[in-house]
């Protein structure tokens, strides 16, 4: 008896059928939007404008996209706020119209380049004459990936030491740390203890990981390398990375060693609520960006606090005064309808003087190009100043645009995770395997 | 003697299940404590609130579209639940009470979809939704009932085997045909086991996470309310006191419906057939 | 886990078609014609579920081995690899290791500790003589908010420093652990977790306490058994259906596991993910609840690897289904009955 054979055969060949009919028509189909001849004169239409910015922030853009729209009566721009890169790329690939798109990191140039996600801006560059010289090169180097230039930068992220200088001064001291000796020094002598041994106030957070502590942002202090020119990981190769670990490792040990540390982290406010612990004063000196400005306005009017180039190491002390920096990108996703009204409001946002003052002056971000940096009416307090120095100084870093987006920064991540918690006795060893592990990813995401 | 034993062993036993009882409601206590405290205090360890700050619910609604994320998950979840039911309904009464060649291969199908990890199938189901513009919807997690749910199509036949057989037979001598014997005869008898399936299916779509975190992140306007809460203080560097207020409002609605409808649903799990 | 998909109770195989009834059903067999047409109603009737079953079940499970074998980034076309993914799980993942332990650890561990637990709650509960329904609802219901919800407030329950369970812990002189930001302590504060929320495994376990036909008892006592040894000959195998039942769900749900562990670790982190996207928070701490699940998901859509993602749940797949091939052969609700 074959009962079901039939049934069966009916089955097999319906799941066959099915799978042709999808493989059929696969993506990648549609022709990506290309510049036209000459800029449009009037602009009309809906422009999909996608970024991740929130609440206050939002707020700032939404009036920047304002200013645009009165200038071009006809266009109208739907702004959808709150999106990760994650989230964005994804609708980008699952062709959602999107237009415009901003996110709040390099971490995606390579792939939205590489994949096409993002269309190649280069045509809309020339014909309209933008002058990418009022960008400083390393901004330059993480929007573009391969030869490609799918985004522009709009507003850039510099990372920096912040320090209370209330607590400074009562422990004596009037100035910042110039290098990590330095401030290890004052990070313990700013730590205090409560009487069970527990951390009560701390100098300064050595673990990675914590709020903006990452290897990214300490980076700079030894002029850490990430990536080669092919692609393949050069941390393993670059000194710095051994010295910064091993500085880390120390400090560590000196503030009562990695439980300690860990437990007083547990207890942290969130990063970008009024409890921050640099806004309450649990923590006197701490990597941050230059946005924290702001938000110390907003939310601890009151707070005395200074802000400097984070710290070199021994032997990098000229590159004192550099940081990293990051930015905010923005590009035409190949869903576009309106790549015209797109292409406008990138250039508006991302070139023009006022409007990137405005923005600027709301965000509390660093402007991209010159004109606006050296505008007067962009608004500069003292804090903020600094990192206007740090993003025009040539030895600031970034992390270089990767096919694989941020993934090489997880992998030395987790290894250096365990390196703090001192489960790992061979630094060199870990550092040789994080290089393999970057480049067997590498190599996985080309598809070889 | 004796009798002093026993009291030792109820005094021990209430006991015990005092402090089990304990130990499951001191939770939603805190919570509720701390959804009441000021920032400052929710921030530090953890005490009796000093002042009152029930105003933190309202500070929820005001500052996150709740009744929006509310609307989005009961959407989710009544849909799906009445798809189920249209699609499902017939299909377990054919698997319980029609003999049909090929019936234990669509059943074995039934149990295999059951038990499948979802994230087996999450790629190219997402792909598929992608082809049909759907992503950034609810009804990748929605529209799937129409065409029948293996979980409740499990349960369901279960609860139609539990009828005796005499009933569909009476009914099919009677002349009824299949559709109104289930319409007529099985189906207001297997009432409550119709009516837990639904609450099942209810409460697993509206505590859904994964779906949701698949289908509709990227639009904020299409979440529900337990994907919401979740980025509520995760991704949204929100103060301990507002996220316990808003897990609270979270947890309210299902509550409510489980004890309005408690009866129905410990009827329904004796009846899958635990109890015989 | 993931979703929780309610007590499914029927685990003991209910009333079940006695032999006599087939071999009646035999004798009287209907004419073809009216066979024919029977099977057709019932096609007609279970016609969308099986359109579903193909489009939702087959079909993906085949595109799945399909994408496994390529580069899929879902902006270009699927393309043909090389085994490139197969090679990079067999020689280079470098958290495959972890997140299949993860995994196992909550199989080995985490599910056994909430059947015994929900054992012994039920255990409680039968013996309750007024009260009991309150009881049973008081313990029920955490089971039943969402897990999403469950686990927010654990985590801040279980905050080291601040949280109620450690401050309570410091005044009886006990130093707490970091329960959801240590690395040694998370598997085991989820585990904690999953107690709380044991309500589902208790009700069906209640339910089949109290079905021991009382006489058993009476006759053990006739024999002089005392209570353990009521308990071992009497009420364990009065249930041992339902607790490999409750097992077996239970290791199924941990295959799963995505929801509680993402939550925690998102929640106890207190960094901010804004921008960066759900995927980046998995795992915290040191990758310590990171289960196969999770990276499944990473990779997929968080770096946007379908084939490999595709490549990862080719694996889970099998594995669930040489647990299905267990399921169906021990378990009689499993198993096809003869339609009456």
């Amino acid at each position: 008896m074959r009962p079901h054979a039939s049934r069966r055969t009916l089955l097999v060949a319906a799941s066959i059928a099915a799978v042709a009919a999808l493989t059929a028509c696969g993506s990648g189909g549609s022709a990506a939007p290309t510049a036209a001849a000459a800029a449009p004169s009037t602009l009309t239409g809906t422009v999909h404008f996608w970024h991740f910015f929130a609440d206050r922030e939002a707020a700032v853009i939404q009036s920047a996209v304002d200013t645009f729209v009165a200038a071009h009566p006809g266009l109208k721009v739907e702004v959808t706020a709150g999106q990760d890169d994650q989230k964005m790329r994804q609708a980008i690939s699952a062709g959602q119209p999107i237009d415009v798109g901003l996110s709040y990191s390099t971490d995606q140039v390579g792939t939205l380049c590489s994949s096409g996600d993002f269309i190649d801006l280069s045509d809309y560059i020339k014909r309209d004459g933008v002058d990418l010289t009022q960008i400083p090169e390393t901004v330059l180097s993480y929007t573009a990936f391969d030869g490609v230039r799918c985004t522009m930068p709009a507003l850039a992220d510099v990372y920096g030491l912040y320090y209370n200088t209330d607590l400074l001064a009562a422990a004596g001291y009037t100035a910042p740390p110039k290098t990590l000796d330095e401030l290890a020094d004052m990070a313990v002598a700013l730590t205090t203890y409560n009487g069970d041994g527990s951390i009560k106030t701390l100098g300064f957070m050595p673990l990675l990981g914590y709020y903006e502590n990452a290897e990214s942002h300490w980076g700079p202090a030894v002029d850490g390398a990430w990536l080669n020119k092919d692609g393949t990981s050069a941390i393993g190769a670059s000194p710095g990375w051994k010295a910064l670990l091993e500085w880390q490792k120390g400090l560590i040990d000196r503030l009562g060693g990695y439980a300690k540390l860990s437990e007083f982290q547990a207890a942290l406010g969130q990063e970008f609520s009024a409890e921050n612990d640099f806004q309450t004063g649990r923590v006197a000196m701490n990597v941050d960006g230059e946005y924290r400005t702001a938000f110390i306005a907003d939310q601890a009017p009151d707070l005395h606090y200074g802000t400097a180039p984070f710290p070199a190491a021994k032997g990098y002390e000229k590159q004192y005064g550099a940081g990293y920096i990051t930015g905010n990108i923005v590009g035409i996703g190949k869903g576009s309808t309106n790549p015209e009204a797109a292409w406008a409001l990138i250039k508006y946002l991302t070139t023009d003087p006022a409007a990137q003052v405005a923005l600027s002056n709301g965000l509390k971000n660093v402007p991209t190009v010159h004109s606006a940096i050296t505008d007067p009416s962009l608004e500069v307090s003292d804090q903020f100043g600094t990192f206007l120095t740090i993003f025009e100084n040539p030895a600031s870093q970034t992390t270089p645009p990767a096919r694989i987006g941020p993934e090489y920064q997880t992998i030395f991540g987790t290894h250096t995770q365990k390196w703090q918690a001192g489960e790992v006795s061979d630094l060199t060893a870990m550092l040789d395997q994080v290089d393999s592990e970057i480049d067997a990813a590498t190599k996985l995401q080309a598809g070889s | 003697m004796r009798h002093r034993r026993n009291l030792l062993a109820v005094v021990a036993e209430n006991a015990t299940v005092i402090t089990l009882a304990v130990c499951f409601i001191a939770p939603f206590v805190f919570i509720v404590l701390t959804s009441a405290m000021s920032a400052q205090q929710a921030g530090t360890s953890f005490s009796w609130p000093t002042e009152w700050h029930w105003e933190n619910y309202r500070a929820v609604f005001d500052k996150l579209p709740m009744l929006k994320y509310f609307g989005n998950s009961f959407v989710y979840a009544s849909l799906a639940t009445l798809f189920m039911l249209v699609s499902s309904v017939p299909a377990a009464y054919a698997l319980a009470r029609i003999r049909f060649r090929g019936a234990n291969v669509m059943f074995l199908g039934v149990i295999a979809m059951m038990l499948l990890p979802p994230q087996v199938t999450s790629v190219p189901l997402y792909v598929m939704w992608t082809h049909a513009g759907l992503t950034g919807s609810l009804w990748p997690l929605i529209l799937p009932n129409l065409l029948g749910d293996a979980f409740s199509i499990f349960l369901l036949r279960q609860f139609f085997l539990t009828i005796p057989a005499e009933y569909t037979e009476a009914a099919r001598l009677d002349g009824c045909g299949e559709v109104r014997t289930l319409w007529r005869v099985i189906l207001p008898m297997a009432k409550p086991g119709v009516a837990a399936t639904s609450i099942f299916l209810f409460f697993a779509s509206w505590n859904d996470y994964y779906g949701p975190l698949l289908y509709t992140s990227e639009n904020e306007g299409a979440w529900p309310v337990s994907y919401a809460l979740a980025q509520f203080r995760g991704a949204r560097s929100v103060d301990w006191n507002l996220t316990m207020a808003a897990t609270v409002v979270a947890m309210v609605p299902v509550v409510l419906i489980f004890f309005l409808a408690q009866r129905t649903f410990v009827q329904g799990i004796t009846l899958t057939g635990v109890k015989g | 886990m993931t979703v929780h998909r309610a007590p499914a109770g029927p685990a003991r195989p209910t009333v079940r078609p006695s032999p006599a009834t087939s071999v009646a059903g035999e004798s009287r067999r209907p004419p073809s014609a009216m066979r024919r047409r029977r099977a057709l109603v019932a096609f007609g009737l279970l016609g969308p579920s099986l359109l579903g079953m193909i489009v939702f079940f087959v079909y993906p499970l085949v595109m799945t081995v399909y994408y496994s074998f390529t580069t899929f980034d879902l902006s270009n076309s699927p393309r043909w690899n090389d085994f490139a993914n197969w090679r990079f799980i067999v020689e280079s993942d470098p958290l495959i290791g972890t997140a299949t332990r993860n995994t196992l650890w909550f199989i080995v561990i985490m599910v056994p500790v909430r059947i015994l637990g929900a054992m012994a709650v039920a255990w409680v509960l039968s013996r309750v003589k007024r009260g009991s329904g309150l009881l049973r609802t008081v313990y029920y219901l955490p089971a039943l908010i969402p897990p999403v919800a469950s686990t927010i407030a654990y985590v801040f329950l279980l905050n080291p420093q601040n949280g109620p369970l450690n401050v309570l812990l410091k005044r009886l002189g006990i130093h707490g652990p970091g329960w959801f930001t240590d690395p040694s302590w998370s598997r085991p504060s989820l585990t904690f977790l999953s107690l709380w929320v044991l309500g589902d495994v208790m009700i069906i376990l209640l339910a089949s306490l109290l079905d021991v036909p009382t006489e058993q008892y009476e006759a053990a006592q006739l024999d002089g058994a005392n209570g353990w040894q009521r308990f071992w000959y009497v009420t364990l195998p009065h249930m041992t259906p339902i607790l490999m039942f409750s097992l077996v769900t239970g290791v199924i749900g941990a295959l799963k596991y995505f929801t509680e562990p993402a939550v925690a670790s998102a929640t106890a982190q207190g960094k901010s993910a804004v921008g960066a996207g759900t995927s980046t928070l998995l795992g915290w701490p040191d990758n310590s609840t990171l289960t196969y699940g999770q990276l499944l998901y990473a990779k997929a859509f968080g770096a946007n690897l379908f084939g490999y993602g595709s490549a990862l749940a080719v694996l889970l797949f099998i594995v669930t289904a040489a647990l299905l091939v267990v399921v169906l052969r021990r378990f009689k609700a499993f198993t096809p009955e003869v339609a009456r």
